[in-house]
Formats: structure tokens, C-alpha cells, sequence
């Protein structure tokens, strides 16, 4: 599978660019991660709970903290920070 | 989804900031008072909101000057028969120094007539808004926020944290984790224990240790025990033997990252982490707050054990955390009597898993008294036994673990570079 080697939010927290080792590069909004957060709070527990997340044009991130080994937890400025982006997800979310 | 008040009556309250929290797992988990609860019980005769607000108006805030029921910092006052449970918002950072103004608040509820007891805590819910350079708006969302320590840092100044896991309970882990360490240790290496089965832990009575640990200088971190050269914590050292912990999840989660990060564990090559059995908070914490350098699975030979074990291994790949190989325990029995060799849980299905899933094979040890008496002892049998065959094999997947981890053969890629421009 592809690792990211490369974690860099730009433009002031609207933009994550995510730099792979097979030489891919993702960049991904920060209001598409928003609402395509894999958290249960947007995902719900099953499919038909997942909630359509609207009106985040402007959001930003404003951390991003490593969590273990596989993932990066994404710290928004609505509150948001229960999503766990694992690289599979981000690898996804780029394709 | 619950409400936010219903979070915290599930999560007890995992990380007080009260000066007197050496040993927070020690103490029942407080409930935290309930902000603005209206209570119907304020009777006449005791002490009102009003009396003690105004009371409180001789007690400097946060700040240090502006009053405190001005300082917009009480988050919650409570009144029932009697007693007063007032809880204060501050900067978790700050909260050592808070402590001067919880007593004089305490105090001075104390002081009111009609009061028959107070109780200030000061919390961290200020915390919630930080981040966001932009005031944050209300949202729905955001009361399920919850800081259970920052993230996944490594712990300072210890090089590897590895899991010994599996899916199965009573395979013998924590008989493989101490000797592990053990034989880390002999190896030169220098080797920690940190026992992550709080509803069970092993590792006092396999170490011989029973004192209480000590606080470190700084008044912070707790100092483990030391034996056969290894530096053990476990939660076991912290409650009666036999006492039971009786947690949900979150409890388990703080209590978990303190163990790990409120130890003075100084310098160490390697933390082996003893979990306990199963796929669950403890396994998750601990693949999400920590770097795992690896994880070693244990599994007896037989069919049943290896199912389970098969899922604690497809959950540390899912983690990404690397395999350093797996175990056989009980492989073998060797009769002491007329020396004929049983395979009670049958023979090398472990080594066929390993092969099967192309994971090293670090090694068999077989069922026998002479491990399970100088376990039950207190004496690993790597210390107490060292040139018996059971402690060649223990220094045999020790020298495989090291050898593993100091050549990064783990397969394990580095964690990649995160930047905020």
C-alpha cells in the first residue's frame, strides 16, 4: 500500500496536501475532509445514519495530530477533531 | 449519540486536575458536578446561589484579581441538602498553580452557614474552544470533544514500545512478556514492563514486586518498580491484590496514558507492553497514542487459540503497527516422570500460521512446572533457571525481538513529515 511521507496544510488550513511514496499527491479541500469525515458523529453507525454535512465552504483545519502508527486526527475550526484519517482513507479521498 | 451531560456521567471523570491527583485510579471516579443544574432542593435555612456567589466575590479568579463569580470561570454550581459542588474552568496548563484559589474557594463556601460541605473542583472544559483563530460557532458537534492527553507523541526517551498480544486469553502472555523483558535485559538492553491489563494484571506476582511506587522529585510521575533488572508499572502496584477494576472504556483509555506517560520511565530500549486478551479499548488505545515499534503475538498450537490469534494479528495490521513474529507457548509437554513428550493443545500450528502469513517464527516453550512454579514465585524462569532449556528459549525470541528492532526489519516505514504553513 502507499505510505505518506508528506502532511502539509497550506492556504491558511482550506488545503491538505498529502505526498505519497509511490510519488502521488493528493490535495484534498479542507471542507471536502470536513464533510467526508470517516467520524462516527458524521457517519453514524451504519450507512443509513450517515448525516449529509453541509455549509463548510469555509472551514479550516487548524491541527492535525498523528495517531499511532496509520492515521492522522484532523482538528477543524467548527470543533470538529473526531475523525481519524487513516492512509488508506486519505489515499481514497485522493482517487 | 448521547448528550454531552450523559457523556460525562459515562466517562466518570478520568483526568482531575486537583493537586491530590497522585493515583487518580486509586479514588473512585468523581462525578463531575453537572453545570448549571437547577436544583429543587435548595431549602430555606441553607445556604442559597446568591449567598455563596456573594461569598465568592472575595475570591480572586483565574486571574488573580478580577472576583471570581466575574471571572466567568464557574461552570457549574450545585446545591443539594447541604453540600456545595462548585466546579471552576482553568488552563489545563495552569492548573497547578490554580490550586491556591480552589482552596480559598472551597474555603469559603465552607465558611457560609448552612453549609455543611464543599467540594470545588477545577476542570479543563476551556480547553474546547482553543484552535480555532475565528470564535468558534455553536455547533452540535462539539460536545463530544474530549482531550485524553495529546495524541500519539512517542514517549520521551524510550526507544521501542512493543505489544505482546493475542486474541485468545490464557495463552501466557504475560509469563512471555516478563521473560521477554527479562531476557531482554540480560541482553544488555534496557528493558521496561508496562502491564496494559488493568482488569487483570499479572505482572506484580510474575515480577515478585508488591510495593507501592513512589513519586518522582517532580512531584509528577510515578518512579516503576525494578526487578531482575527491568522497570515494571502496573496498575496492580496501585490497588489491593484482589481488589477488581470495574471500568468502561474511557476510564480504561485515561488510566491506560497515564501508566504510559506518568512514569518516570527514564531511558529504556525497549517497553514491553502486556496486554490483555482481545480487540478492544486497551488494543486501540495503545495502537492510537503510541508509535508501537511491533507486535509480538502469542498463541498455543491449537486450532481454537489460533482463530483469536489470527484477529489480534489482523488488527495490529490494520494499525499498521509491524509483526515481530509469533509465539508458541505450551507447545509441548515433556513427562518429568518417564520423559515421553505429549502435545496436549498440539504441536508447531503456530509455526504454520507464521509461515502462512509470512511472519517470523520466534519460537516454541513448552508447558512445563518448572515455568508455572517460578512464575506463581515470583522468579522468571530466564533470572531463576538461566541455563535451564525453557530459559534458552525465552533469551532465543528475546535475541530475535532485538534483533528485529535494532535493523528496522520490521518493514515498518517512517511516520510522515507533518507541517501546518
Amino acid at each position: 500500500m502507499s505510505w505518506p511521507t508528506d502532511i502539509t496544510v497550506t492556504e491558511k488550513g482550506r488545503m491538505l496536501e498529502v505526498v505519497f511514496d509511490d510519488g502521488e499527491i493528493a490535495r484534498l479541500t479542507a471542507e471536502r475532509l470536513r464533510v467526508e469525515s470517516p467520524s462516527a458523529e458524521v457517519r453514524g453507525h451504519s450507512p443509513d445514519q450517515k448525516k449529509i454535512v453541509t455549509g463548510k465552504e469555509n472551514v479550516a483545519i487548524v491541527d492535525i495530530q498523528p495517531i499511532g502508527n496509520y492515521a492522522i486526527k484532523i482538528v477543524f475550526d467548527d470543533g470538529h477533531n473526531t475523525g481519524l484519517y487513516s492512509w488508506d482513507y486519505l489515499r481514497k479521498l485522493a482517487t | 449519540m448521547g448528550s454531552p451531560g450523559r457523556e460525562r456521567e459515562e466517562e466518570g471523570n478520568p483526568r482531575p486536575l486537583s493537586v491530590s491527583r497522585q493515583i487518580p485510579y486509586l479514588k473512585a471516579p468523581r462525578r463531575a458536578p453537572e453545570p448549571h443544574a437547577v436544583n429543587e432542593r435548595e431549602r430555606a435555612g441553607m445556604a442559597s446561589r446568591d449567598e455563596i456567589m456573594a461569598a465568592l466575590s472575595a475570591v480572586p479568579g483565574p486571574d488573580g484579581w478580577t472576583p471570581l463569580p466575574e471571572s466567568g470561570a464557574i461552570s457549574g454550581l450545585t446545591i443539594r441538602d447541604g453540600k456545595v459542588f462548585l466546579a471552576i474552568v482553568v488552563d489545563p496548563a495552569k492548573a497547578r498553580t490554580m490550586e491556591a484559589m480552589r482552596a480559598k474557594a472551597e474555603a469559603t463556601i465552607k465558611a457560609l452557614p448552612g453549609v455543611a460541605s464543599a467540594v470545588v473542583t477545577l476542570t479543563a472544559e476551556a480547553a474546547r474552544g482553543l484552535g480555532g483563530a475565528s470564535p468558534a460557532p455553536a455547533h452540535p458537534e462539539r460536545g463530544q470533544e474530549r482531550r485524553h492527553g495529546r495524541s500519539s507523541e512517542p514517549l520521551p526517551g524510550v526507544r521501542h514500545i512493543i505489544a505482546v498480544a493475542s486474541g485468545k486469553g490464557g495463552v501466557g502472555k504475560s509469563t512471555i512478556a516478563c521473560n521477554l523483558a527479562v531476557g531482554l535485559a540480560k541482553l544488555g538492553l534496557k528493558a521496561g514492563v508496562l502491564d496494559a491489563d488493568l482488569f487483570g494484571p499479572s505482572m506484580p506476582k510474575l515480577f515478585g514486586l508488591a510495593a507501592k511506587p513512589e513519586l518522582a522529585p517532580d512531584g509528577q510521575k510515578l518512579i516503576p518498580l525494578e526487578a531482575f533488572g527491568v522497570r515494571v508499572m502496573s496498575i496492580g502496584f496501585l490497588i489491593e491484590e484482589g481488589a477488581p477494576v470495574i471500568w468502561r472504556g474511557p476510564m480504561v483509555m485515561s488510566a491506560l496514558n497515564q501508566l504510559l506517560r506518568e512514569v518516570a520511565w527514564g531511558e529504556l530500549d525497549v517497553l514491553v507492553v502486556d496486554m490483555p486478551p482481545g480487540t478492544g479499548d486497551t488494543q486501540l488505545t495503545m495502537a492510537q497514542n503510541v508509535p508501537l515499534s511491533g507486535a509480538v503475538i502469542v498463541s498455543t498450537p491449537q486450532d481454537l487459540a489460533l482463530i483469536d490469534a489470527r484477529r489480534g494479528i489482523a488488527m495490529f495490521k490494520q494499525v499498521q503497527v509491524p509483526l515481530l513474529g509469533i509465539v508458541e507457548n505450551m507447545s509441548y509437554f515433556l513427562c518429568p516422570h518417564c520423559g515421553g513428550r505429549t502435545d496436549v493443545f498440539s504441536h508447531a500450528g503456530a509455526q504454520r500460521e507464521a509461515e502462512r502469513l509470512g511472519v517470523p517464527f520466534l519460537g516454541e516453550v513448552p508447558l512445563d512446572i518448572a515455568i508455572r512454579a517460578n512464575s506463581d514465585e515470583g522468579r522468571p524462569v530466564v533470572a531463576s533457571l538461566p541455563d535451564s532449556a525453557h530459559a534458552g528459549a525465552f533469551l532465543e525470541i528475546a535475541r530475535r525481538v532485538s534483533q528485529t528492532l535494532e535493523t528496522g526489519a520490521t518493514g515498518a516505514k517512517p511516520a510522515p513529515r507533518i507541517r501546518i504553513l
